[in-house]
Order: C-alpha cells, then sequence, then structure tokens
C-alpha cells in the first residue's frame, strides 16, 4: 500500500486521515479506530463521525455467552465457514477478562478461531473485558458501530462467561445465543440466572458427550411452559460438526432486538452511566468536596448520590454539546 | 496515557509445537498489565501478519524454536512492511544462536531473546521501552 498509510498508522492524533481510510475500507485503518474507541479524548468525535448510521440492511449483531470454557471460542470458529458459504462477511470481537489487579489480560479466544489468510470477508478482534462490567468489553456499543459501517454482514460477540450477570449486552446486540454444556447445572440454577430470560436462543454446547440430550430435555421443561414465548433450543457439537447448519439457519431468521425503541432507549442508558462513571474518575476534586459537603449536610446516602450525580453532570465544559 | 502501545501479539511462527515457555511469558506480560493476544501454534508469517494488523498491536514478539529463525522472521518484517505496518515493534526469542543475532537485528528486529533469558529481563525490556515515533 501507499506510504501514507504507514505514516497515518504512526501518527496517533490524526483521526481525520485514519477516518478517511476507514472509510476506504482499509482494514488497519478500522484496526486502529478500534483501539482508540476506549479512548475518551476521541470517543465524542467517533460518535459524531458515526452519527449517520446509514447502513442498509445493516449488520446483524450476535451475542454469544455463556460460563467460562462453555465453548463459546471453538463454536464460532466453527460457525464461521458456514457464515461465510453463505456469502455473508462477518466479523468477530472476542472478550476475555481483563485482570482486576494488573489491568492487563491474557486474551486467547482466537486460537480457536483459525481463518483462510487471504479471506477479508471475515475480522476478528481480541478484547479486553474490565471485571464489574457484565462480561462485555467497555465501549462495545461504538466498536459495533464502527464494524457496522465498515459493511459487516454479521457481527460476533463473545462475552466472558460471567453466567449470572451477564445480562446488559442484550440492548447492545440483535440476538442472544447463550451457551450450556451439558451437565451444568439443574433446572432451579437455571431459573436462577437471569441469562436465561435474556437469551433469545439456547444452545446445548458439547452435545458429542454423554448427557448433552438430557441437559437440552431439562432445558425444554424449564423454558417452554404454557403462557410464555417459546425459546429455540439446538444442540450442537463444534467437535463432531452437528447442528452447525441448523443453528446458522435459526439465527439467519431471527428477530432483531437492536430495532426495539426500549432496547435502544437502554443502550442509551448504558452510555449515560459509563459517562457518569468517566466523569467520576476524572474529577476527584468535586468528588472530594462533594464528600465533605454531604458530611457537613447531614445527607443521607441518596440524597448524597443525586448530588454527586448532578455534580458531575454540570458545567464540565469540555465535552457539553 | 496511550492505551495502545500495551497490546503485544506472541506468537508461535513455525512448525515446532512446544508452547510451554511462550505461554509463561504472556502470563507475565500480562501480570505486568499488558494486553497479550495469544493466537495459537503453527502458524505462517501470513498468519502473523495478519492478527498483528487485526489486534492493531503495538509490539509482535515472535518465538521460535525450530532453527528456522533466519528465514522466517525476514519474512515476517518484509509482510509488516509490504503491509505498511512497520511501526509494530518486533521481538525475537527462542533457541537463536548468538552468531545469528546481527542477521535478526540487520532484518528490523529491535531485540533478541536467546535461550535461557530471565523472564524478568523480557518483562522489563517491555515495561522499560516507551513507543518511540520511527522515520
Ligand atoms: N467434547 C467437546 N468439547 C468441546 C466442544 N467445543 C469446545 N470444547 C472444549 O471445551 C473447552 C473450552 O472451549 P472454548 O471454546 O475455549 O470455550 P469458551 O467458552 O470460549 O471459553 P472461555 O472463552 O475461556 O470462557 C476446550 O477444551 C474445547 O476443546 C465440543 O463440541 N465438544
Ligand atoms: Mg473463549
Amino acid at each position: 500500500m501507499a506510504p501514507a498509510t504507514e505514516t497515518f498508522l504512526r501518527d496517533e492524533k490524526d483521526l481525520s486521515s485514519i477516518w478517511d481510510a476507514y472509510e476506504r475500507g482499509d482494514r488497519r485503518a478500522l484496526a486502529r479506530l478500534l483501539t482508540w474507541a476506549e479512548n475518551p479524548q476521541y470517543r465524542p468525535m467517533l460518535y459524531q463521525r458515526l452519527r449517520s448510521r446509514t447502513q442498509q440492511p445493516g449488520s446483524f449483531v450476535l451475542a454469544i455467552t455463556g460460563s467460562p470454557g462453555a465453548g463459546k471460542s471453538t463454536l464460532i470458529g466453527k460457525l464461521l465457514p458456514g457464515i461465510r458459504q453463505r456469502g455473508h462477511t462477518v466479523a468477530v470481537l472476542a472478550c476475555d477478562p481483563r485482570s482486576p489487579v494488573s489491568g492487563g489480560a491474557l486474551l486467547g479466544d482466537r486460537i480457536r478461531m483459525p481463518v483462510m489468510v487471504e479471506d477479508q470477508g471475515v475480522y476478528i478482534r481480541s478484547l479486553a473485558a474490565p471485571p464489574g462490567r457484565q462480561g462485555i468489553a467497555e465501549n462495545l456499543d461504538i466498536r459495533l458501530a464502527l464494524l457496522e459501517r465498515f459493511g459487516f454482514d454479521w457481527i460476533i460477540v463473545e462475552t466472558i462467561g460471567v453466567g449470572q450477570a451477564d445480562v446488559a449486552i442484550g440492548d447492545l446486540v440483535d440476538c442472544v445465543t447463550l451457551l450450556i454444556p451439558p451437565e451444568s447445572g439443574d433446572e432451579i440454577q437455571w431459573e436462577k440466572a437471569g441469562l436465561l430470560e435474556v437469551a433469545d436462543l439456547v444452545v446445548v454446547s458439547k452435545g458429542d458427550l454423554p448427557g448433552a440430550g438430557r441437559t437440552a430435555a431439562q432445558l425444554q421443561q424449564t423454558l417452554n411452559l404454557p403462557g410464555f414465548p417459546a425459546k429455540p433450543i439446538l444442540v450442537v457439537s463444534a467437535a463432531k460438526g452437528t447442528g452447525l447448519s441448523d443453528l446458522v439457519q435459526q439465527l439467519e431468521t431471527s428477530p432483531r432486538r437492536r430495532q426495539q425503541e426500549e432496547s435502544q432507549a437502554r443502550r442509551l442508558l448504558l452510555l449515560a452511566q459509563e459517562i457518569l462513571a468517566q466523569r467520576f474518575r476524572e474529577r476527584r476534586e468535586l468528588v472530594a468536596q462533594l464528600m465533605e459537603m454531604a458530611r457537613q449536610q447531614g445527607w443521607d446516602d441518596w440524597q448524597a448520590a443525586s448530588q454527586l450525580a448532578r455534580g458531575l453532570m454540570a458545567n464540565h465544559a469540555a465535552d457539553s454539546p | 496515557m496511550n492505551a495502545s502501545s500495551k497490546r503485544i501479539v506472541l506468537a508461535k511462527v513455525g512448525l515446532d509445537g512446544h508452547d510451554r515457555g511462550i505461554k509463561v511469558v504472556a502470563r507475565a506480560l500480562r501480570d505486568a498489565g499488558f494486553e497479550v493476544i495469544y493466537p495459537g501454534l503453527w502458524l505462517s508469517p501470513e498468519a502473523v501478519v495478519r492478527v498483528v494488523a487485526e489486534e492493531d498491536a503495538d509490539w509482535l514478539g515472535i518465538s521460535i524454536l525450530s532453527g528456522a529463525h533466519l528465514i522466517l522472521v525476514p519474512k515476517v518484517l518484509d509482510l509488516l512492511r509490504q503491509q505498511g505496518l512497520s511501526h509494530v515493534r518486533v521481538v525475537v526469542g527462542g533457541t537463536i544462536p548468538e552468531e545469528d543475532v546481527p542477521a535478526l537485528l540487520a532484518c528490523g528486529v529491535e531485540k533478541v531473546f536467546g535461550p535461557g533469558s530471565p523472564l524478568s529481563d523480557i518483562v522489563g525490556y517491555f515495561r522499560g521501552s516507551q513507543p518511540v515515533p520511527q522515520t
């Protein structure tokens, strides 16, 4: 490629030339913007440029979730060829946990997703998900928007397997697929885990292992009660390659959540919470002042928190519109 | 702070199947606060460069135990240059004889960690070197 490209990748501050390259379909520029998506300095500008989200018909965004080791990466790796065969391009965002101690991360999901080196219709990116973020990487929303605008037909998000709490993802994607390996709990546990409710589709993974059929039958009993909307339950073995095309077919026809208004509003709520958290980290003085005031005035926690929220949102010149 | 200066792809290139060493290094770098992307065994130079591009890595650590470093490493560096990725800093580790080090440095490798390099040296190297704009 042109030498100019190299310079833009080196120059950390040059958003507009990276953006231009991204708009021309340069995958390196896409990669760089996905990195910058977590930089508070660039995010308002990125949102501004993404404002015209005019992709038609837009990507199908799929989340694959499930407990650690449930088989998420392996399954995604096995789905990729089938998705490509149907003529779709596909991007994968693979999240692994970030260490709460060091801030570092070991991102190994893509080991299980071999791709043809020359196939430009697949893009895989590893992301670190901070602890306490419900199993999804920070700034996932903007990253999805970047991939969608780039033109991928499918976007698959692998969440970290936090099992019970990974519910926020539902508002960012079109379809949540939950993986449950055989013999991984009983009815009551599934009932308690909020994920079952969020899932649009339940897959019993590792279908080659003994107990897969029984697990599927139990799920069937738990989930598909009279009076509740039916939830598809599939048994898939990534190892044996069984059930894969059924799954892709099911996904292709799945209803798209993101088009729901409610979902869009909750997406903004996530963003609003993020803005608040970011300002909390940035504005230590203000927070200290407020804590002092709370003590002096004898505010209860609810009052103090309301004041805190108000204070954090007030007169912040840097990113008011 | 530049978050992107902390992404390291650690790859094994070529046909040997020993990954203990690289996994130990990966873990140590994670504990030192880096984001380490580990794409697995038996990668071709083309596949490694693809991973580097997709991950927007700032560093590529290549581990080679097969003895083919004088063929594979220059190949990787050529591909990086061809694809406009010469800002990526490359470090090589593994069974590299002392006499091969100059050739590797000459083709663009920044640092070679030979057999028996202490883990603390490797981590210290990544920690100590701030990204410098190359021209
Ligand atoms: N028997 C069998 N084992 C499988 C299957 N799919 C995955 N596994 C194994 O299950 C283990 C975990 O697989 P991964 O794909 O890494 O699971 P994951 O959910 O991505 O794991 P995390 O990302 O660490 O949460 C590996 O040892 C796989 O080989 C399958 O279909 N059958
Ligand atoms: Mg995984």
